[in-house]
Formats: C-alpha cells, structure tokens, sequence
C-alpha cells in the first residue's frame, strides 16, 4: 500500500505542500486520462484538494493545455491566462503537467519531490480509449453542433459557476440549485453565494439506450453502451440529474451516496463543456 | 359572425373532428394538414363551408425545424381559412390540447363563434441522423439534457421512483401497454395495430432502464382537426354535438429535478382539479379518458393524478385491469393512446379529441365503442409535464 489516496476519481498523494495527482488508467504502460478527463479536469480537482486543506490558491501558473476560464469559474483561482493583470512574479502557485496524465500543484519557490508510482491503477482496455479519444477528437471540431435545441455559448456561461462549483442562491434556510430568476413576488433572488455540500444521495437513476441519447452525446454513446444518470438530492435540499464519472460500470442503488467532480460532459463548437459528474462515494 | 353576448357565458360545442391515420406518411406538411381538415368538414352533418370559421388554432413543435415561422399560415391557406386570424400554438407535446383550450377560450369570450382547434407534426422525414432533432427539445435543455436526458429517461427515473416509494412494479406498465396496444388494434386510425402478448411486452428492448420498447410511444407524422361552435350556432351545423364541459390548464417547473415530487405531475393535478371543478364532476363520472400515455409510466401516473386511483395505486389500477374497455371501471385509452395510436407530438392534444368526439356519437368501429359513454375526459401533457391540459366533453350541455 502507497500513501496515494482517491480524489474526485483521481489517485493522489501530499508531499510536504505539494500534491501529486494522476489519473488511475494506464494505456500500454502509459498514463492516460479517463473517458470525461483531462488536463482541466485534473487541475479543477488538485485545486480543490489544495483548497480542501486550508491552501489558499488565488493565482497560478497554468499550462496552456489547461481551460482557465474552466478553472477559474470552478475553483476561484485567477491565472495569468485569465487575468491580464497578473503579473508572472506575483503567482504564488505552479500547477506543472507531465508528458502523461499527472499534475503537481506546488508553490512557486517549492524544492522538488520525488512521488513513486501508485499501485492502485487500472489498465483501459485499447479498443475502448482509442474509440473515446477518436469520438472526442470529432466532437470537438469546429463544425461539430448539437441537432435541434442548442445550449449556446452564452447560456452555458450564464450557469457555468453554478455547474462547475454547485455555487447556489439562498433564500431564508433554502438553499435553490441550479439558479433561479424571479420569486412568487416578481423579486429577483439574490445572486448565488453560497456553496452547497456537494454530496448527494440518489433518488432513482437510468441509463438511456445510445439510440435515444441526445445528440450532444451521439459519438460517444455508441461506445459507452448508453448513458447512465443519476437523480440525486443533495443534503441541503435541491435535487440534480448528472452522469457519472469515468462513464463508470456503477450499478447504482437508491440511496447511495455519490459526490462530485468536475469533468468534460460535450464539445460544441470547438469548445469543451464542463460541467459536474457524480461519484459513488467509496 | 361574431355574437356579443355581454357577461353571459356561451356553451361550446364539437360539431366535426377529424385526422388523418397517425404513423409513417409520405404525405408532406400541406397535405397531411388538407387531410385532417377535410375530414373535419367532412363529418359536419349539415352544410359547412371553411369559409365560415371565424379563427383557427394549430399546435406544432417544430417540424423537424423545416417551416419554423408563420406555420399556422402555411397551412390553413391549404384549407380554405384564407384571411382570418390564426396562430401556431407551441407547447411541446400538449400544443394542440392547448390550441383547443384557447379555440375554446375565444368562443367563450364571445369573440368569435366557430373556431377550428388542430395539430400537426412530421417526425418521419428526417435522415437516421437529423431524427436527433426531436430528441430532448422540449425538456430542459440547459439542464437535464446534458446531464444525458432524453424524455425515455426522464420517464425511467419517474418510473423507478415510483417503484421505490409505492405498490407498483415493471410488471404493471406491462399490463398498461397490453391494454392500450388491445385498443389500439381495431383502431383504422392508429401507427401500431398489433396486439401485444404480456410476454413479448415484458421482454422488450430497454430504451431507459426500467422502460423498453414497449414502454414508449412510437415517433409518428400526423394531423388532426376539431370544429368548435357556440351553442348559438351549433345546431346550424349538427343535432348531435359534443359539449366542451370544461376546459382546464396548468404548468410546472420544466424539469424533473426542479419538482416537489417526482412521482406526480401536479400540472394534472391542477389542470384536472379545475376541469373537474367546472364542470361540477368527479373523476367517477367519467367513462372514457384519452390520457398521455407516451410511456407507459405515464398513463399510470395519470390514473392517480386524474383521481382515477388513490396516489400510489396507479399499479395496482393497472393490475387490476380497470382502465380496459367495458371491463374496468373507466375506459383508459379507447383509441390505443399514445402506446397504440401513436404520438405526432402537435397532434396527439386534438387527435385525443377526435376520438372522444366519435366516442360519445357511437361513431367509432364497433368493437372500439365504450358502451354508454356519456361523459368523457382528454389529458394532453407537454414534455415530462411542465404544461398539461385537460378538457371534459358530455353528451349534455354544461349545467
């Protein structure tokens, strides 16, 4: 047994204040990244993990590789990619990726650190990441647009903090996820401000044949077998339906206990949506 | 002509309705449409002319997105309604219950006294490819639709909910889609005549775990068309009309998630609660209900919803065979329903009242008739139940 510990679907390890994080697949001897993953993904969840444990990361250094709009809007912490104004020697923090699925969140001025290989991996079967990475490279092509209704651009940035980051509105004790606009008496809510626990338990679930899957899933839903989602209520009260991480094997049960991770839901456009997937909870 | 009637309220008859056969068409839009209203006209007893109607209300969604705007136009120029007004009605798969509530409206209010209330959807001429068009287009998109939803699997996590939290079981849609393909079969109008055993139905392809294939309704073309008249004008065109008792409507929140509860469509709850409120009835008195069964989960949670069954006992309604004609204690879907019938979305609101129409006349084939029904209840639902209309029709005249 290492000293790696499951994250958000990833397997991770701490190293005085840095924090080494990986995907759990391997592909001919290589990591790769899981079926929803990717740099993105992976950065979002080592954030989170630095910020779950008193880290306050407010700038960093990203790869270009790396959405940082997507991570900003998650996680709150501004990059140079994001912000104009950041000046290089202000980033207090470094986010530094492999040639493989592998992350070091570190600051700046942090000595290096040797992290050993975990042993709790999964080898991807090739048929099956060849497939996915295939579906994902033409899903993301520039003329690739989902049939009939359509989640512009615009509207998927309208809700993107709330998606990304389960930010909610709150009214009197109830917390109201995803947000709304007007109540009963033609008042606006209040803008979102307060971060629901994300930890669920699931209400019912299905998973919908790849024939009658929306179109946004159209390439990849052949390959999964379907696409499977999650009713689930939060603990402070509203509910959501999500997919699961990895497009995992998971038999789910009503009330289990999923949490949640960041991850690729579609392409359009030439743009990668993100947005929060469940996990059963281990 | 219009008739002022000043604070007193008119009655509203049906005095000709009429659709094509649901299902696959070669027919495009116009003739599909031509069709419907010919048959409409067709069965008006005494002399009418198109020309005669004061507006007209047709329910769509979208056509595959081949004529998004000014839809109504296109058609009823194909129907000699040349000049008045007339509107596109849109609300996802209850668009043409809701055109008939407000053809219903108008002559209420006086504003007019012979209105026509229709539908229409062509689903079948898209490629394998574009038919992705219809999928997840009235359901929350933002939403729903990219956590993976498509209506089949909205339905599937009421479907499995309601299994969890009450008597009912795989087994009871099982009986529901028996039945309604039993209806269905002698139904000259309907997409799927094919009676269907309880074992074929019972080990269908899963489409959205629990539903399969015989869980869901079929993607249909079709038109359907309902004359109205105020009571001051109906018998110009026939003895025997059929009287709108009561028209009643609701919303709720567009997505499943959004909702107090998961296993009830309050949407029918207030929509029924109305209709049944107005016309001074219960659900006891109805002998005949067109319910939205676009799965099977559907017509069940209805059964409760409409006050058919307690909350909870929709299974065991079905179980018990109650909603089969001349059998149970009300008929469910004499004309197959969605299941059988088939559910050209803009359609199915007004196609439901065609058949209620020939239903209270004891105009339908012989072995399809509901035995003394007098009294009759349509139930049109848009997407997993955000809007729903309800309309109660009789024999006898409202009060």
């Amino acid at each position: 047994m290492d000293d790696y510990f499951h994250w958000k679907g990833y397997l991770a390890v701490m190293n005085e204040e840095s924090l080494f994080i990986q995907s759990p697949y391997i592909h001919e001897d290589i990591i790769v990244y899981g079926p929803d993953s990717d740099s993105t993904t992976m950065a979002i969840a080592g954030i989170q993990y630095m910020h779950s444990k008193g880290h306050l990361i407010e700038s960093i250094h990203l790869s270009d590789s790396i959405d940082a709009r997507t991570v900003f809007l998650a996680t709150g912490a501004d990059s140079m990619a994001h912000n104009a104004d950041l000046k290089f020697e202000d980033v207090a923090w470094d986010l530094l990726g492999g040639e493989e699925a592998t992350l070091v969140v570190a600051k700046c001025n942090a000595q290096s650190y040797d992290f050993k290989a975990p042993t709790d991996v999964e080898i991807i079967d090739t048929g099956f990441f060849k497939d996915m990475n295939e579906a994902w490279r033409l899903e993301q092509e520039v003329h690739h647009v989902s049939q009939g209704a359509y989640v512009s651009t615009s509207q998927y940035l309208e809700g993107a903090v709330a998606r990304l980051s389960l930010t909610s509105q709150k009214v009197g004790d109830r917390m109201i996820w995803p947000p709304r606009q007007l109540d009963e008496n033609g008042l606006r809510i209040s803008k979102e401000s307060h971060m629901l626990l994300p930890e669920a338990q699931v209400e019912s679930w299905t998973k919908l044949s790849a024939a009658g899957a929306p179109s946004e899933f159209s390439l990849r839903a052949p390959i999964l077998g379907g696409i499977q989602t999650l009713l689930v209520r939060f603990t402070q009260g509203p509910r959501g339906v999500f997919l699961v991480t990895d497009d995992l094997e998971y038999s789910p049960k009503i009330g289990d206990t999923v949490h949640f991770a960041v991850r690729r839901i579609y392409a359009q456009e030439g743009m990668i949506r993100y947005g929060l997937k469940a996990i059963p909870k281990r | 002509m219009l008739v002022h009637l000043g604070h007193v309220m008119v009655d509203v008859a049906v005095i000709g309705a009429g659709q094509t056969k649901f299902g696959n068409h070669q027919l495009g839009l116009k003739a599909m449409w031509a069709e419907a209203a010919e048959n409409a006209f067709s069965s008006v007893d005494k002399d009418f002319e198109p020309r005669q109607v004061d507006e007209a209300f047709i329910g769509s969604v979208a056509f595959g997105g081949a004529q998004l705007g000014n839809t109504a136009a296109l058609l009823t120029e194909h129907s000699g309604l040349d000049g008045i007004p007339v509107r596109r009605v849109e609300n996802a798969c209850a668009s043409s219950g809701f055109a008939l509530r407000d053809a219903w409206m108008a002559i209420k209010s006086g504003q007019a006294d012979l209105v026509v209330a229709g539908g229409i959807e062509k689903m079948n001429d898209l490629s394998p490819e574009r038919k992705r068009f219809w999928l997840g287009v009235s359901g929350d998109t933002e939403w729903e639709r990219l956590a993976g939803l498509t209506f089949p699997g909205t339905y599937a996590l009421m479907a499995r909910r309601h299994f969890h939290e009450h008597d009912s079981s795989h087994d009871d849609l099982v009986h529901i889609s028996v039945k309604n393909h039993m209806h269905g079969f002698e139904n000259e109008d309907a997409h799927i005549r094919k009676q269907v055993s309880y074992e074929k139905a019972e080990s269908g392809f899963m489409v959205a775990d629990p539903l399969t294939l015989y869980d869901c309704c079929p993607t249909s073309d079709g038109a359907s068309c309902v004359i109205l008249a105020a009571d001051h004008v109906a018998r110009q065109f026939t003895e025997d009309p059929v009287w709108i008792q009561s028209s009643g409507a609701a919303s709720d929140r567009l997505a499943l998630h959004d909702r107090p509860s998961v296993t009830q469509l309050i949407a029918t709850q207030k929509a029924s609660k109305s209709a049944y409120s107005a016309a001074g009835l219960t659900a006891n008195d109805i002998d005949l209900a067109e319910v939205h069964d676009c799965f099977t989960i559907a017509e069940l949670m209805a059964t409760e919803d409409l006050g058919f069954a307690e909350q909870g006992q929709g299974g065991v309604f079905a179980r018990e065979g109650q909603g089969v004609r001349n059998e149970g204690s009300v008929c469910i879907n004499p004309s197959g329903g969605l299941k059988s019938k088939g559910h050209p979305l803009g359609a199915t609101g007004t196609g439901q009242a065609v058949e209620v129409f020939k239903q209270l006349r004891g105009t339908v084939e012989g072995a399809r008739q509901v035995r003394d029904a007098e009294t009759a209840l349509t139930h049109n639902v848009g997407g997993s139940g955000a809007t729903c209309a309800v309309h109660i029709f009789g024999r006898e005249r409202n009060g």
